[in-house]
């Protein structure tokens, strides 16, 4: 959290420190020029001096260089470290915080180059919740690792869930590799993870999952690969890593099973098999956690 | 008598002293712009490759100039954020040095590294310009300097006496 207050300004971390429940707060979301808003308990609230309020008549006001300046800090005045993942739109810093961030492109033959005159920030924080996936790893780890995709809706909790299901499947025992493409899963700064992913994990972060699973599969030999937010297009080096006998544990934005059948590429995996089970994490505040086996799909 | 030539000693030895404050005049100029060049070097390395932020980098730089370890310091609070604005003190450098510091230091890590770079081209050049010159200045007159000061405070002696 101290990396958050760094990021943000005096009076909204003032606000922050001595209004809210830190584990209770999710996002800041900063628009230059508008109310600043955070979720909180799942909900969207405006800031204000004396904490929250649905009314945004109160609310604290970002400068219109605000966006900028965090940007800037979270850098650390240091633009060039972070202009590749600027054009996929964040900043990953310290501390597992992931800064969604807008503004203005600059393209240069159809290709994104530059990142320029940011309007807002999405700053999300993480929540490590030891024991979130207790019941969950019974149902995925006995002898073997069932190969398992984790599907909710955006802010739900799925990071959460594979950030401690990797720590109880790596303490285990298992070699667990861990592809923390956005730095949010381990947090690793200085070459250590910030955030509890086990004792048996190997972790490359900032990296594509294709480059991972290849560099893994040749190189660490692990029993499992957990990843966050795959695509129909990592299916390739999904089922690559499952004929060489390696689990494979990932998650997807979907707002339920149904919704993730509908999608052509998803319903042929599938119908695949590719996966042994799909655990459906409900949207908060509830969070349930519902496993479907692959064969009753 | 006794008097007469401790007058011209010391009148020598001021000499001297003068001239020499000169050369080091010349010299502490000189170490200041050849610490910026390094600087200069480092950054463009580090930003084509490892990709360290700023205050990381700079932490480690060793810096035989005191004025430029000084700016630095202040250009490092500011990255790291505690400071608001940069703020850098200029210390013996003639104006348009300073500014060309100050231009350099507000432009790092305000864009991507190949304009990272090639910014950090071009003020490379320029102070390597500026480098060469006074290293020039340092090595040809830092000696006149001194023993002019020598002479000429010889010279007042002899006048007075």
């Amino acid at each position: 959290m101290e990396e958050l207050f760094r990021l943000i300004s005096d009076e909204y971390a003032a606000v922050i420190k001595s209004r809210l429940f830190l584990e209770r707060l999710n996002e800041v979301r900063i628009i230059n020029g508008a109310p600043v808003r955070v979720s909180y308990d799942g909900a969207y609230y405006f800031l204000t001096k004396s904490g929250l309020s649905k009314d945004g008549q109160a609310a604290f006001i970002a400068p219109l260089d605000e966006a900028d300046r965090i940007v800037m800090r979270a850098c650390s005045h240091s633009l060039y470290t972070v202009t590749d993942t600027l054009k996929r739109g964040f900043i990953s810093v310290k501390g597992g915080l992931r800064l969604g961030v807008c503004g203005e492109g600059v393209m240069n033959d159809n290709a994104l180059t530059a990142v320029k005159n940011f309007s807002s920030v999405n700053i999300r924080l993480p929540h490590e919740v030891k024991g979130f996936a207790s019941n969950l790893f019974p149902k995925l780890v006995g002898i073997g690792i069932k190969n398992a995709i984790v599907i909710s809706p955006p802010g739900a909790g799925k990071t959460t869930l594979l950030r401690d299901l990797c720590r109880l499947i790596s303490n285990r025992g298992f070699c667990v590799l861990l592809c923390d493409e956005k730095y949010e899963i381990a947090a690793c700064s200085n070459g250590a993870p910030t955030l509890d992913v086990g004792v048996c994990t190997d972790v490359i972060s900032g990296v594509d999952k294709p480059k991972v699973f290849e560099m893994g599969i040749a190189n660490m030999r692990p029993d499992v690969i957990i990843t966050d937010e795959l695509f129909p297009s990592d299916m390739e080096s999904v089922a690559r890593a499952t004929t060489c006998g390696i689990a494979v544990i990932a998650s997807v934005h979907a707002e339920n099973i149904e919704q993730l059948r509908l999608k052509r590429d998803w319903r042929s995996v599938i119908e695949q098999g590719l996966f042994d089970s799909y655990v459906m994490l409900s949207a908060p505040p509830r969070r349930t956690v519902t496993v479907y086996e692959g064969v009753s799909l | 008598m006794t008097t007469k030539l401790l007058l011209l000693f010391l009148f020598m030895g001021m000499g001297t002293f003068c001239g020499y404050a000169v050369m080091l005049s010349m010299r502490r100029r000189y170490t200041y712009l050849n610490g910026v060049c390094k600087i200069i070097g480092d950054i463009k390395r580090n930003v084509a490759y490892r990709k360290d932020s700023l205050s990381g980098m700079l932490a480690g730089v060793d810096c035989e100039s005191a004025q430029l370890k000084k700016n630095v310091e202040e250009f490092i609070q500011y990255v790291d954020g505690k400071a608001d604005k940069p703020q850098f003190s200029r210390g013996f450098l003639p104006k348009d040095i300073y500014d060309k510091a100050v231009d350099l230091f507000t432009s790092i890590g305000k864009s991507d590294g190949p304009t990272q770079i090639e910014q950090l081209t071009v003020f490379e050049k320029d102070f390597s310009k500026l480098c060469a010159e006074s290293k020039k200045k340092y090595t040809d007159l830092g000696g006149v300097a001194v023993k002019l000061g020598f002479l000429l405070g010889l010279g007042v002696g002899i006048l007075i006496l």
